[in-house]
């Protein structure tokens, strides 16, 4: 790898220049000009710095970090300050659009509870330290002549992918260490083993646009669910079609996707898979579908499940059940998704096969559900989190497996039940560093804590899980200086560390932009021909069109499908007296699982269900709510053999009359001035379980008892009506209607 | 004296009633199209209202007693009255009715005449605007909004909004109201005076697709239309014409009354220029 013949400083001089010329058609103009006058106040175009002009906006694209979805951003540059984040209209997975949580990033970069200098402990306490000091403990305790060495050393982030991921590998390598624990509570790694052993590969295209009906158990597809951003796009084509799509959605309490289906259907959790096996039945035995895709053993389970036995078990209507078969039928191309609770159970796997093989016997394999192509470079490829790694690192740390640990963007002490006495043993590991934005409940009980630079203010590459048919590399560049001097670069700091252990390995390597420059250098064809030599300069031009693209468009080669079919049967939950209800610690788009709560422009943002602000809630039907003798705003206590929780009450008819629903997010005990103290985190009082086959907890799975517990809570919500009282505000017409005046005649 | 006659001129000028054809000197009709077919309620456009318009962060207490200031709210309605022939079930079984409210512009607005500093004005623009140094704070326009989008400064914001350095967010190219201002949505009118400053600079007329408003931007499944009424090339035009709406009536006349399209209380003769597309459900 060569030094990078630019630095830093020369860089951001030519992406001004170039950067003002490509976007001035886009960018505001001086607010000084009065245009009744017509007339301009003359103020020269000081450049106290390069690239910045008085009053005069410009956008720089970016990635957004919020969730692990990867869309791109552009964010509005006004002297020197990053005031807007807008989606990237030339990333192809988002194209332009933002969620609320995107457009929170600001408030994350800006945050008044950043972590500003470097901590270590002393006498028990985090206290103010040089990073010289900080650096130096590192080296002392994890470096060559620190004798640790091996699967003793572990590091534990969130989602990663890009060079970040490259120099997390060479940085544990040269540890020698292979222990990566990849948390992510919000994953879709049931769907991928299952797509991985049904299709042949994990992550398929999916065509909801072309879906004439989706039919999705418990997937929340347009807010947490894989890539909501660019599944709202095809969303949009879906709906507005020349035949409009249908959208049911069989759940245990209503998410943003079920909010807007045509049909919801309140399953009992854990039976989804049982409804998709009796959902087959109906297709093959009443509407008489061709099952010869299935295997022999597969149709003997379908026929075991016929409409009285499936009604009984998941406490759907039995017409109900028909009619939607029949819905599946007439209306293909179909599109069956599962996830979210769905997969959230011990048989989370076998629930998601079901709904997988709902889609070869209605032949939407090819269609609706198209193949996609591996990642062109695999050490790039994303590296989704789960819970999985949250169990195994509860186990390693747990039996003094562990001698250091290093962890970036991830939570775990705020994502683990409290049966998994996580505190007790994160704590008995030696030595722990946090790089970190915050004081997170994790972050809190680090031995050092390295204040490391926003999503905003750092260099990067990242590679969404989830890719369109066209692959794309987003880049991740500083929108602004850095707020806090102190902060500094992940991907610097992963370079140091790498230099600490491989010393001469990076010698030539100025910081991560310079690494980056070179090791996108070294692909061929990327910023140099394809038969450039190694020591050939970089195209310069090339490099400043990806980073005002903010994306590198990859090639992909499809690989085929082979598709394979062999279900079990799914054992629906038993009956548990001392616990009859169920918990779903849903996650909604907004504090997402808890990342979130510390920005107040969410914290006000009314949840998209309840319309509650600041504070937790639970959901729960009228006749729960009646049976127990709750109204709107009472406290519940909800027991589960692991915990309690006392939170007040949501009551809509959006549930399921046997479950209680807690959004995650709130309940965190730091996080700074707006998350800490709020509500309640439904996590914590989970049961043991995980799905057997791909080790996710069943997040989904938990029995709880409720009680009224005798008082009154507090809880703000938008709005004081929840009905419109006759009024036509939100008018609703038919989709008969709609096809008559809108269809294609 | 000739401002009074001005201003007495000027006024009847405006109040010509819809039947007269109302007033129609404008420059432009900044409308929008909401389709609420496709909204999926995800509140996107409210946060980035937002960041956009420098909208404070008020915390519990106060958004309790309703000083939240949302310009841009998701209101969120549970099924009723039935659809089609399908009654009220046990479930919420067609989900929800979300609806993104913000100021409707309204062309005959109710909170215009009330005011006694004629803060709120109508603009060559067909918007409704808000002087912010002008208002004194009599709250008349928010008590007279039928849409209840008026969003009143109860306290000063700032220090508790904007602790440092949240405040490096801040919009520079509008402003932080202080205590006793009433502020609402402006239909981004930053963004509409830097399109218009750009068009004159390139000596054109302002194209549709020059600017966005914040929320149509973010929307990420594009329900939000926005435009020029005036203009017949514009998007928003288009849809208007295509689902029969119109401006300058109390009631739409359609020539298939099934068609999409109505305007929020137009029956309250405050000519709105925001047309919502009616939700649609498969039943």
């Amino acid at each position: 790898m060569s030094k990078s013949e630019f630095d830093r400083r020369d860089f951001l001089k030519v992406m001004g220049v170039s950067g003002v010329a490509a976007t001035v058609a886009g960018c505001d103009m001086p607010s000084y000009i009065t245009s009744e006058e017509g007339a301009e106040e003359v103020i020269p175009y000081l450049s106290p710095e390069e690239y910045v002009i008085p009053g005069v906006g410009v956008w720089y694209a970016s990635t957004c970090l919020q969730c692990p979805a990867g869309c791109g951003i552009r964010g509005r540059v006004r002297e020197g300050r990053v005031l807007k984040l807008e989606g990237n209209p030339t990333m192809s997975l988002n194209s332009g659009k933002l969620c609320q949580m995107g457009q929170s990033a600001l408030q994350s970069h800006y945050n008044p509870d950043r972590l500003t200098t470097p901590l270590m402990r002393k006498d028990g306490a985090l206290a103010e330290a040089t990073w010289e000091d900080a650096l130096a403990l590192m080296e002392e305790k994890t470096g060559p002549s620190s004798g640790i060495s091996g699967h003793r050393f572990a590091w534990y982030t969130g989602s990663v992918s890009g060079h970040q991921n490259v120099l997390l590998k060479a940085h544990l390598e040269a540890m020698g260490s292979s222990n990566h624990f990849v948390h992510e509570v919000i994953n879709t790694r049931v769907w991928q083993a299952v797509c991985k052993e049904m299709l042949g590969q994990s992550m398929p295209t999916l065509r909801i646009d072309k879906a004439g009906l989706v039919l999705s158990f418990g997937a929340d597809f347009l807010g947490t669910w894989m890539s909501p951003i660019q599944f709202s796009a095809q969303y949009a084509a879906f709906r507005s079609g020349d035949e409009r799509g249908m959208l049911i959605q069989a759940e245990p309490s209503m998410s943003l996707t079920g909010a807007n289906a045509d049909l919801w259907v309140a399953v009992r959790p854990g039976t989804e898979g049982i409804m998709a096996l009796g959902l087959a039945n109906v297709l093959i035995h009443k509407e008489r579908m061709d099952a010869s895709v299935l295997p022999p053993e597969t149709q003997e389970l379908i026929a075991r499940y016929n409409v009285s036995i499936t009604s009984r078990i998941t406490g759907i209507a039995g017409d109900r059940l028909i009619r939607i078969a029949r819905h599946l039928k007439n209306r293909s191309p179909s599109l069956v998704l599962a996830g979210g609770p769905a997969a959230g159970h011990t048989t989370g796997f076998e629930a998601v096969q079901a709904a997988m093989m709902l889609n070869i016997l209605l032949g939407n394999v090819g269609e609706t559900i198209e193949a996609n192509a591996d990642f062109a470079f695999p050490q790039l490829a994303a590296l989704g989190g789960g819970t999985t790694d949250l169990n195994r690192f509860a186990h390693a740390a747990g039996s003094g497996q562990l001698d250091a640990l290093f962890f970036d963007g991830s939570n775990p002490l705020f994502g683990a039940p409290d049966h998994m006495n996580l505190n007790e043993k994160f704590d008995a590991i030696p030595f722990k560093v946090a790089f970190s934005t915050f004081m997170d409940e994790t972050t809190a009980r680090a031995d050092v804590v390295l204040p490391i630079a926003s999503a905003i203010e750092d260099w990067g590459t990242h590679v969404a899980a989830y890719q369109n048919e066209q692959h794309e590399i987003a880049f991740q560049q500083p929108l602004m200086e850095p707020i806090h001097p102190l902060t500094r670069s992940f991907g610097d700091l992963l370079l140091a560390l790498n230099a600490m252990r491989s010393p001469g390995t990076y010698d030539e390597i100025d910081d991560y932009y310079g690494y980056l420059q070179s090791a996108l250098g070294a692909i061929p064809g990327v910023l140099k021909g394809e038969d450039a030599a190694e020591d050939d300069p970089l195209d310069i031009q090339l490099w400043n069109q990806i980073l005002q693209d903010g994306r590198l468009e990859v090639p992909a080669e499809t690989s085929l499908f082979t598709t394979s079919v062999s279900i079990k049967d799914i054992t629906s939950p038993p009956t548990d007296e001392a616990f009859p209800y169920y918990l779903v610690p849903t996650p909604r788009s907004s504090l997402y699982d808890g990342r979130h709560a510390n920005l107040p422009w969410l914290q006000e943002a009314p949840d998209q269900i309840s319309k509650v602000v600041w504070t937790s809630w639970a959901e729960i039907h009228p006749v729960t709510a009646s049976k127990l003798g709750l109204e709107e705003g009472d406290l519940i206590r909800i027991t589960s053999a692991s915990g309690v929780l006392e939170v007040p009450v949501y009551i809509f008819k959006g549930i399921h009359t046997d479950v209680v629903c807690v959004p995650m997010g709130q309940g965190h005990t730091e996080y700074g001035r707006y998350a800490k103290g709020r509500g309640v985190n439904p996590l914590k009082i989970l049961d043991p379980g995980e799905d057997t086959r791909t080790g996710e907890l069943a997040l989904y799975g938990t029995r709880v008892g409720l009680a009224a517990a005798g008082r009154a809570g507090r809880m703000v919500k938008m709005g004081n009506t929840e009905s419109q009282h006759g009024r036509k505000i939100v008018a609703t017409i038919t989709a008969e209607q709609q096809r008559r005046n809108e269809g294609e005649s | 004296m000739s401002l009074v006659r001005n201003f007495i001129e000027d006024w009847s000028r405006y109040r010509r009633s819809i039947n007269e054809g109302g007033f129609h000197e404008y420059e432009h009709m900044w409308g929008m199209v909401i389709d609420l077919d496709k909204c999926t309620g995800c509140n996107a456009c409210s946060v980035a209202c937002y960041a956009e318009n420098n909208l404070a962060v008020v915390g519990e207490e106060k958004f309790e007693s309703g000083q939240g200031m949302h310009w841009l709210r998701v209101e969120r309605y549970w099924d009723e009255p039935n659809i089609g022939n399908e009654r009220v079930r046990d479930t919420q079984e067609h989900g929800g009715s979300f609806m993104p409210m913000m100021c409707q512009q309204c062309n005959s607005a109710t909170c215009e005449p009330v005011c006694p500093v004629a803060a709120a004005y109508h603009t060559p623009d067909g918007l409704n605007a808000q002087i912010y140094n002008r208002c004194v704070g009599s709250r008349y326009c928010a008590n007279n909004c039928p849409y209840r989008l008026r969003y009143f400064n109860f306290y000063s914001y700032y220090e508790d909004s904007w602790p440092s350095p949240l405040d490096m967010q801040l919009n520079p190219d509008i402003t932080v109201r202080d205590k006793g201002v009433m502020e609402k949505c402006t239909f981004c009118v930053q963004r509409i005076r830097s399109a218009k400053n750009t068009a004159k600079m390139e000596n054109r007329e302002v194209a549709d697709g020059d600017f966005q408003t914040a929320c149509q931007q973010t929307c990420p499944t594009t329900a939000i239309v926005f435009g020029d009424l005036l203009d017949h090339d514009s998007e928003v035009h288009k849809l208007w014409h295509k689902f029969q709406t119109k401006l300058g009536t109390t009631k739409q006349k359609k020539d298939n009354p099934e068609l999409r399209g109505y305007r929020l209380y137009e029956q309250l003769n405050t000519e709105p220029s925001v047309t919502y597309l009616e939700r649609v459900r498969d039943v």
